[in-house]
């Protein structure tokens, strides 16, 4: 398809009808209407939030950031780690990785635009932060770093992909590089909107703005298996085979890491009980949510990979489903995590009890905009697949 | 141009509330327990009848501590929060995108949502009020029975509060974080 001085190469077939034009398995049909139920949630979210604004969600003075904020850095964690991924044939050149940088590069795209999807309803004025953004920058907020780097990455993914799409591997590469810094840079970022918290001494530091790059490589892999898992409906051929061990063996060492990471931030945190950081750490480690990001997104992978070092690309396939959810709960976590403890501790009013930990649940039109995000971003992702030739073409 | 500033003889306060009172009267403050620009902290009393330690039912008046370097001031994308030119740390609704930051990293929990605007507010010495009619007190200051506040230009040598500031020994809240706090608390 030719817009302007652009070639888009759409397949020859791409119409509605090829959209809709699926096998008719029950896997596929049960994705089918799970992504059309969570597209309706969407609209029922945000049709009550332009209804009640910010009084449609469950967040408070207390806790200003809810699910939206864990949802949107999911987001955004995932496409940093598929565009880790898609740089290591295309930018690096690491030939074995090259066959999955299109489809990782055009999963990048999609996954960030579900995360400014998101985001668009959590935060108040959204038109006013495009245009005093631009007009009034705040140049030493993270926020604003962050949003303008994403943005810039944005574009640069979308050039990648579509000197990627013509096979211009030269141009690709140039754009794949500028947009994979300007990425780990927007990323690293994010990390110290959470990092520049001084008053919150449980995140404040260093630790964030690094742990959310390893963090989006670990999740770029876990999404590389399910991308490929669906490809191929799990009968991978021997160069896919090689790809994903290679990825799984990458992975194992990637979480090695990430548990020595988390395990000696938790132990600082509780060492010496400093006030305020050793009690939120002790709360974190009796939680829940906690130890299921643990179980489904460090150890239950990790042990799979050990097996017999990453070469059951299926078995770890439904490891990365599992480690998906995981990432999740990291993320609720972080967010959660980070406002646990009141910053006035004091009582305010007669016959109230002294402040505790924050309280938070999301409210049912958070959860809605969320699950919207997820089938957006599941449904983009298919018209990709139905409109362009994601796999390596032959000779390049 | 003042440095405005407030000392708080905060071992004064009975915990009558009239500053909360005119601070929503003499602002428009929404009523609500959660829609408030000063406060009073209460501790609960330690120990039982008839050994009650009395010296920890202290109150402490708090609001914005309209710190020097100020947190939500950094962490603003948009410059909505910024320093007026009286030194006191405001924010330009027109500007402020709720993305609500600057209550994350409040180290004072100073910030709240305005309902009706839906964006961040928080206390502004009565600048728009007050100190636009050109007065020089704020309403907390001016109702309080016990005379805890006293408001002030910290650059004027000659001001009340910087005599106050001068003679009576003195701490701010959370000063390790290096905000410089412009409330002082009189010991």
């Amino acid at each position: 398809m030719k817009i302007g001085p652009l070639n888009i190469p759409l397949k020859e077939d791409f119409s509605l009808k090829s959209i809709l034009g699926f096998e008719k398995t029950p896997v596929n049909m049960l994705v089918a209407v799970s992504v059309l139920a969570m597209l309706a949630m969407l609209v029922i979210g945000v049709a009550t939030y332009l209804m009640h604004g910010h009084h449609a969600y469950n967040v408070t003075r207390e806790h200003p950031w809810g699910l939206l904020i864990a949802v949107y850095i999911f987001f955004v964690v995932s496409s940093t780690g598929f565009c880790i991924v898609g740089s290591l044939g295309d930018v690096f050149g690491f030939k074995d990785y090259t066959m999955i940088s299109k489809r990782a590069i055009f999963g990048s795209i999609v996954t960030i635009m579900a995360g400014f999807t998101v985001i668009a309803f959590e935060i108040g004025h959204p038109v006013t932060m495009m245009i005093y953004n631009v007009l009034s920058p705040g140049l030493t907020s993270a926020i604003w770093w962050m949003g303008t780097l994403y943005g810039l990455y944005l574009t640069f993914m979308i050039i990648e992909f579509y000197f990627l799409l013509n096979n211009d591997m030269k141009k690709a590469k140039v754009f794949g590089l500028t947009g994979l810094l300007v990425g780990l840079a927007a990323h690293s970022n994010l990390g110290s909107v959470f990092g520049f918290l001084n008053a919150r001494t449980i995140s404040q530091g260093v630790f964030y703005p690094t742990y959310f790059i390893l963090t989006a490589f670990i999740t770029g892999i876990f999404l590389s298996f399910i991308i490929m898992g669906f490809r191929y409906k799990l009968n991978f051929d021997e160069k896919t085979k090689k790809l994903l061990e290679g990825l799984a063996k990458i992975q194992g060492l990637l979480i090695s890491i990430l548990i020595f990471f988390v395990t000696w931030k938790l132990l600082t945190d509780m060492y010496g009980g400093m006030p305020n950081r050793a009690e939120v750490a002790g709360h974190i480690l009796g939680s829940g949510s906690f130890w299921t990001e643990v179980i489904l997104a460090m150890v239950l992978p990790l042990l799979i990979i050990l097996k017999d070092f990453g070469k059951s690309p299926v078995l770890f396939f439904w490891a990365s489903l599992s480690g998906m959810v995981g990432i999740f709960f990291m993320r609720y976590n972080l967010v959660h995590d980070t406002q646990l403890k009141p910053l006035q501790m004091m009582k305010t009013r007669e016959y109230q009890l002294p402040p505790e930990w924050v309280h938070y649940f999301p409210s049912a039109t958070e959860i809605m905009i969320s699950l919207g995000g997820l089938g957006l971003c599941i449904l983009l992702y298919y018209i990709g697949t139905r409109a362009f030739n994601l796999d390596e073409e032959e000779g390049h | 141009m003042a440095r405005y500033g407030m000392a708080l003889d905060y071992k004064n306060c009975i915990n009558c509330k009239a500053c909360e009172v005119a601070c929503k009267e003499e602002n428009g403050v929404l009523l609500g327990a959660d829609k408030h620009r000063i406060w009073v902290g209460q501790n609960e009393v330690k120990g039982e009848w008839p050994l009650i330690d009395i010296a920890s039912a202290a109150f402490l008046p708090s609001q914005c501590q309209h710190c020097d370097e100020a947190p939500c001031q950094m962490v603003c994308p948009t410059n909505a929060t910024y320093y007026d030119e009286n030194h006191v740390v405001r924010v330009d609704s027109e500007k402020c995108i709720l993305c609500s930051y600057c209550m994350n990293a409040c180290p004072y929990d100073a910030r709240y949502v305005d309902s009706r605007t839906m964006t961040v507010d928080k206390c502004t010495f009565c600048s728009d009020t007050r100190l636009a009619r050109g007065e020089t007190t704020t309403a907390c200051q001016n109702t309080c029975p016990t005379k805890v506040r006293t408001f002030g230009d910290l650059d004027d040598p000659n001001s009340e509060i910087s005599e106050l500031l001068r003679t009576r020994e003195h701490f701010s809240l959370k000063a390790n974080l290096g905000t410089k706090p412009k409330l002082y608390y009189l010991t």
